[in-house]
């Protein structure tokens, strides 16, 4: 018996979902999702742990901080610099270049947490993707045995799938 | 929480809608009303017995809180139609709008300041003679109370169509009317744009003028991002509260109705740090005498400091900290006791800003304080028996919640 792949289409998130924790629930196959959008409900249905990227963020922001820090007390220190008679080591402008060097830290280390643990730029597509996938529609391709793929078809139908097409394994489209 | 559960909880919710028929009953009532009482025994008491200066003060400082959460929460209901906010359903448009009567309440009590304005408005003794075509009794009044009038009028306006059965249609309905009814698109903006304004003068008249050579422009802007944060905390603290009281399907048991109310508080804690910071460094610059007094006498001087230090901890640290995470906002417990904190951290910056300006050094705060403060939640309380009431049978109603309860 043969593994073979069904791509179908979905027109939004909510019955991309549901489709999704159907498919999880009868434990068919495993599958693959596109969305062209960041979907809180797919990433619920897919029940994904949550990203490693958070912490990344933190440690930019932290380090955005101590940055903030060792440049203000620092410079001033270096260069003895008097602004107005108040104490050198003053801390409420301090505050704002700290607070703009995590944001900015901050932001860089999602950035590139984001492209590393996501593995962009790559030149492969996953296979079943379509163009529409990076447009206006939500895509499940799913790799199951062809014995059970009439099950899985009349799943999708069911949660509203607009399109469903069966291909092959071995022709990826 | 997978929308599975959800979808389960709220089919629950639709095939067994309890049946509320008030959650503040004859109990409250006599309650709030007992309050009352005592509060105006005491301001009477201490008006005849020398204590006038500081029953004006405590008087002052409930009416700006007071009526800053009621219209806060006005304001916030107002926010969720311009946001197209579905979140909740009826039920967060209803719990901001129950506090509404006290508006009205907040009018007829401002007059009663022309009574005190010789011990509250330093001006009133003292006039000073640039600033005597602005600060002056009739013109203060009228342009105070024709504002505060404007803003409840707006107010209600705004409530009677929103409580109507096409804006609660649209609420509920998940996407088939893609936008609230007309007048609600035209009274939402007017009420939030009309609070601005109105605010910011209540702030510049009741409170900056209390030490009539401070200026600040930032300070009407800070102020009613305070009266705002303190509406949001009140409709999440009522809703905490109506949780427990409510059975076992009403729409607070649901965990992302509650993160929702949580993510409002962090949210506009936050804003409200940021106004402070961004008015304290410009001043801190600037290090203009004119300027600097208020501050210094606030942050720097006993006995002042430790109270502005904890309006600080209260209003921005403990919520920035403890509501971080999902969880927390989650937990009815940790988001109940911030926004308990939180209001009482609220009540006590009015405090600061009011106080400071006119007993300079010691703490005037005792029983006549308090009873007076007793007095005004009181009123406050029993002014919202109606709309708690409402919001009870929203909660119940086991209407769907909009798709986007994320």
């Amino acid at each position: 018996m043969s593994t073979i792949a069904i791509i179908s289409s979905f027109a939004d998130d909510t019955r991309c979902a549901r489709a999704i924790e159907q498919l999880r629930e009868a434990e068919l196959g495993d599958f693959n999702t596109f969305s062209p959008i960041p979907s809180h409900k797919i990433e619920h249905a897919i029940g994904r742990s949550k990203s490693p990227v958070r912490w990344l963020v933190l440690a930019g922001g932290i380090s955005g901080v101590l940055t903030g820090l060792a440049i203000t007390i620092g410079t001033t220190y270096e260069w003895g610099l008097n602004a107005g008679g108040k104490p050198l080591v003053s801390w409420p402008p301090f505050i704002v270049i700290c607070f703009e060097l995590m944001v900015l830290l901050g932001g860089i280390f999602g950035f590139l947490g984001v492209l590393m643990l996501s593995g962009v730029p790559t030149t492969e597509t996953a296979p079943g993707y379509d163009g529409r996938f990076g447009g206006d529609r939500f895509g499940i391709v799913v790799r199951c045995d062809e014995a059970q793929a009439e099950r899985v078809e009349s799943m999708l139908k069911e949660s509203g799938a607009e399109e469903i097409v069966r291909e092959d394994e071995a022709q990826p489209r | 929480m997978s929308s599975n559960l959800q979808l389960a909880h709220r089919k629950r919710a639709a095939t067994k809608p309890q049946a509320v028929e008030s959650v503040a009953g004859a109990t409250m009532k006599a309650a709030a009303g007992a309050m009352i009482v005592l509060g105006a025994i005491a301001f009477v008491v201490a008006l005849s017995r020398g204590g006038a200066a500081i029953a004006w003060e405590a008087y002052l400082v409930n009416l700006l809180f007071f009526l800053g959460v009621a219209q806060g929460a006005v304001v916030a209901s107002s926010s969720f139609y311009l946001t197209q906010a579905k979140w909740g359903g009826s039920t967060p448009y209803r719990l901001g709008e129950a506090f509404a009567p006290f508006l009205w309440v907040g009018f007829f009590l401002f007059f009663g300041l022309y009574f005190g304005r010789s011990l509250i408005f330093p001006w009133v003794t003292h006039p000073i003679a640039q600033k005597a075509a602005w600060l002056n009794t009739p013109f203060l009044f009228a342009r105070d109370g024709i504002a505060l009038g404007a803003m409840a009028v707006a107010s209600f306006a705004f409530i009677r169509v929103s409580r109507g059965d096409g804006a609660r249609a649209w609420t509920i309905a998940t996407d088939e009317i893609e936008l609230p009814p007309h007048s609600i698109r035209v009274l939402a903006p007017v009420v939030a744009v009309l609070f601005a304004a109105v605010y910011s003068l209540i702030a510049f008249d009741l409170v900056m003028s209390l030490a009539p050579v401070w200026r600040s422009t930032l300070f009407g802007w800070y102020f009613f991002a305070g009266c705002f944060w303190s509406g949001v905390t009140a409709m999440a603290l009522t809703a905490v509260v109506l949780r427990g009281r409510l059975g076992e399907n009403n729409l607070f048991t649901n965990p992302t109705v509650m993160h929702d109310l949580g993510k409002m508080v962090f949210a506009f804690s936050v804003f409200w740090i940021y106004l402070l910071f961004a008015q304290y460094i410009v001043i801190w610059y600037g290090d203009l005498p004119v300027e600097t007094f208020f501050i210094v006498q606030r942050v720097h001087h006993m006995p002042w400091s430790p109270l502005s230090v904890a309006c600080v901890v209260l209003i921005w640290l403990i919520p920035f900290t403890l509501l971080m995470s999902v969880r927390a906002k989650k937990t009815p417990v940790i988001l109940g006791t911030v926004s308990a904190l939180g209001l009482a951290g609220m009540w006590l910056e009015r405090y600061v800003l009011v106080v400071p300006s006119l007993s300079l050094d010691a703490i005037p705060f005792g029983a006549t304080q308090f009873l007076i403060s007793i007095g005004f939640l009181g009123a406050f309380l029993l002014s919202a028996v109606p709309g708690l009431n409402r919001v009870a049978q929203a909660a119940t109603s086991g209407e769907p919640v909009g798709d986007d309860a994320e």
